[in-house]
């Protein structure tokens, strides 16, 4: 769907996006993660025509951009980090304007804006005047807008900000609802977000591209080693010293002590599961287990190791992805 | 485009601006016509009516023109618009010609006048020069929407849209007196057509992103007016006088007012008009570029 190799933009002098590569397969619901700045609504703006890359190739939906544009926004589907709204229009009329826009046919147009309204949950607000409608419902009168014409690629930059914890459970279950049938890009720099709904993600950091993969293989390939969490009855420094005989815990980390009963961490070098390991030597010490769990590495630890490097880190750090 | 268009006029007229614009622009019209043409009896509209509210343009065309595509960026609207699969020049067409139309209003109204002074006894010739007067006038007007759309499409600021149209057209209204304080003396037109040149070349290395290009345009340029300059330099002179007069937005006007008609005059307006329809979309496409 859509191809993008060796793109650079900047902005006067200033680079906001810099040698970035990466493919987007049909049907698929990909993230755009990074902090502030990193670069993704300029990745947005560019996918969609409406800025053009200084340096590098595009391709969305196989047209060229910026050479076959028109062709190529045809296909996509775009809301802005600001939705743009006309506050002194009805939402009834704002999206007959979109669907006339994006050259919905007439026969088609009333349906197609129903069918929009009825996905983002809009039908009561269809007579409201837009400059009275609360931010959630702006947003998703955005999303709506995104939706007419059919695209096969729909762009969300941050989709869910500025919406109270009901409305964010909404819009995602939305979002997940459109992958089935479209391809998705969204950007976020919400770890939990992207965690929830996206099945890759895209990792940015200072305009450049830190790391590729679902959320689940981006935890595992960054942490080859594993590590587990227990908490057992005892003194702590028995519980601790069991812990570190067992072969092949490399750390221990002591995470809290209360009534008898000490928390901690314990990581290894290699991947292999040591629950059982751990267990027999804390009964042999004496101690009774009370909780262990294998843990894994959140995206979140993944995202900050990640977009916290030093830029002049960035160019071994992409080495890293593979 | 027909969407945009569709949307433009109906925005014009949900806030205030259109209503009053319109109402603004008939007010001053039915002045003069009220106490020139009925008044005294005076049945040439174009003379005594449209020639002297022109002064009453320099203010309606820039707050006409000021929301067009300011206000888009401002709101970042502007981003459905160039991400939807309409053309750019479809974007700056369907805006522009939402505009005339407006325009097109007291313009309508100004017909009904010159049908008032039909009925009054005015000759069938008489009531054809107005018409064609009307004609030109509101061919004026159009073309004066094209330079306020482009100034509207440099800016976020509606303020500045306005205030720089109001300047421009003002300056081409004194044109005409502000023309005699040049002497034409060919050195001067040197100087300026040298500056001009620049200018281009500059658009052009920019363009083509070839510093080169810029630099080989310009010294061709420059070989060339020196050429000139040595050899005929009576045609700098002409030629700087005939920039001048191109600047002279509302003179051209006046043929229509003596009761002749002037297809070269139609044709200026008409050209103004697509040169700045043409600047706007390309001040639009440069911008995704920046």
């Amino acid at each position: 769907m859509i191809e993008v190799s060796h793109l650079s933009k900047s902005y006067g002098s200033r680079p906001a996006v810099q040698d970035l590569s990466f493919t987007v397969p049909d049907g698929q619901i990909y993230g755009l993660l990074g902090p502030n700045g990193a670069g993704k609504s300029t990745i947005m703006n560019i996918l969609t025509g409406y800025l053009a890359p200084t340096q590098g190739e595009v391709k969305v939906a196989g047209f060229r951009l910026p050479e076959q544009a028109q062709q190529a926004k045809a296909c996509v589907g775009y809301l802005p980090e600001q939705p743009p709204l006309y506050p002194e229009m009805t939402v009834q009329e704002y999206l007959d304007f979109v669907a006339e826009l994006k050259g919905v046919k007439r026969a088609q147009r009333k349906q197609q804006v129903l069918a929009a309204a009825r996905r983002t949950g809009l039908e009561e607000v269809l007579p409201r005047v837009i400059r009275s409608l609360s931010k959630g419902y702006r947003q998703r009168v955005g999303i709506a807008q995104a939706l007419l014409g059919s695209p096969q690629l729909i762009i969300l930059d941050e989709p869910t900000v500025g919406l109270d914890p009901a409305q964010v459970i909404e819009i995602r279950n939305l979002i997940r609802e459109l992958g089935k049938a479209h391809t998705v890009i969204l950007s976020s720099h919400i770890l939990s977000e992207v965690q929830a709904v996206c099945q890759q993600v895209l990792i940015l950091s200072k305009g450049h591209l830190v790391a590729v993969g679902s959320p689940e293989e981006l935890g595992e390939t960054l942490n080859p080693g594993s590590r587990l969490r227990a908490t057992a009855q005892g003194e702590p420094d028995t519980v601790l010293a069991a812990v570190r005989n067992v072969p092949g815990i490399c750390r221990v980390k002591l995470e809290s002590t209360a009534d008898g009963q000490v928390t901690f961490t314990a990581e290894s070098e290699d991947a292999a599961d040591r629950r059982a390991a751990v267990s027999r030597a804390l009964t042999e010490a004496g101690c009774t287990v009370l909780a262990l769990a294998a843990e894994n590495r959140s995206l979140e630890e993944v995202f900050l190791a990640l977009t916290e490097k030093t830029p002049e880190q960035n160019t071994p750090a992409e080495g890293e992805e593979n | 485009m027909a969407a945009i268009f569709k949307r433009e006029l109906r925005s014009c007229f949900h806030g205030m601006i259109g209503a009053v614009l319109t109402a603004f622009m008939l007010a001053a019209t039915a002045i003069y016509f009220v106490a020139l043409n009925l008044g005294y009896g005076l049945p040439d509209f174009g003379y005594y009516t449209l020639n002297r509210t022109i002064f009453v343009l320099l203010l309606y065309i820039p707050v006409l023109t000021m929301r067009s595509f300011a206000e888009e960026r401002h709101s970042r609207t502007d981003q459905l618009l160039l991400t939807s699969p309409v053309s750019v020049g479809g974007i700056v067409l369907g805006k522009y010609f939402a505009l005339c139309v407006i325009f097109a209003l007291p313009c309508l109204v100004d017909a009904g006048m010159i049908l008032v002074l039909k009925v009054l006894g005015a000759t069938g010739t008489s009531t054809l020069a107005n018409f064609s007067a009307l004609l030109c006038y509101y061919l004026m007007g159009c073309a004066a929407i094209a330079i306020g759309v482009f100034l509207s499409g440099l800016t976020e600021n509606q303020i500045i849209a306005a205030v720089s149209g109001v300047a421009v057209l003002l300056l081409a209204y004194m044109m005409p007196s502000l023309r005699t304080m040049f002497t034409t003396g060919s050195a001067v037109a040197l100087a300026l057509f040298t500056a001009i040149a620049a200018v281009l070349s500059v658009v052009a290395g920019l363009r083509s992103k070839s510093f080169t290009l810029g630099c080989l345009s310009f010294a061709g340029c420059c070989v060339a007016l020196t050429a000139l300059f040595l050899l005929k330099s009576s045609w700098l002179t002409e030629a700087f006088s005939a920039v001048l007069s191109a600047l002279c937005l509302f003179t051209p006007f006046e043929e229509f007012v003596n009761s002749s008609f002037s297809i070269p005059t139609l044709v200026y307006y008409l050209t103004v008009a697509a040169v700045f329809l043409f600047f706007t979309a390309q001040g639009l496409e440069k911008r995704r570029w920046d």
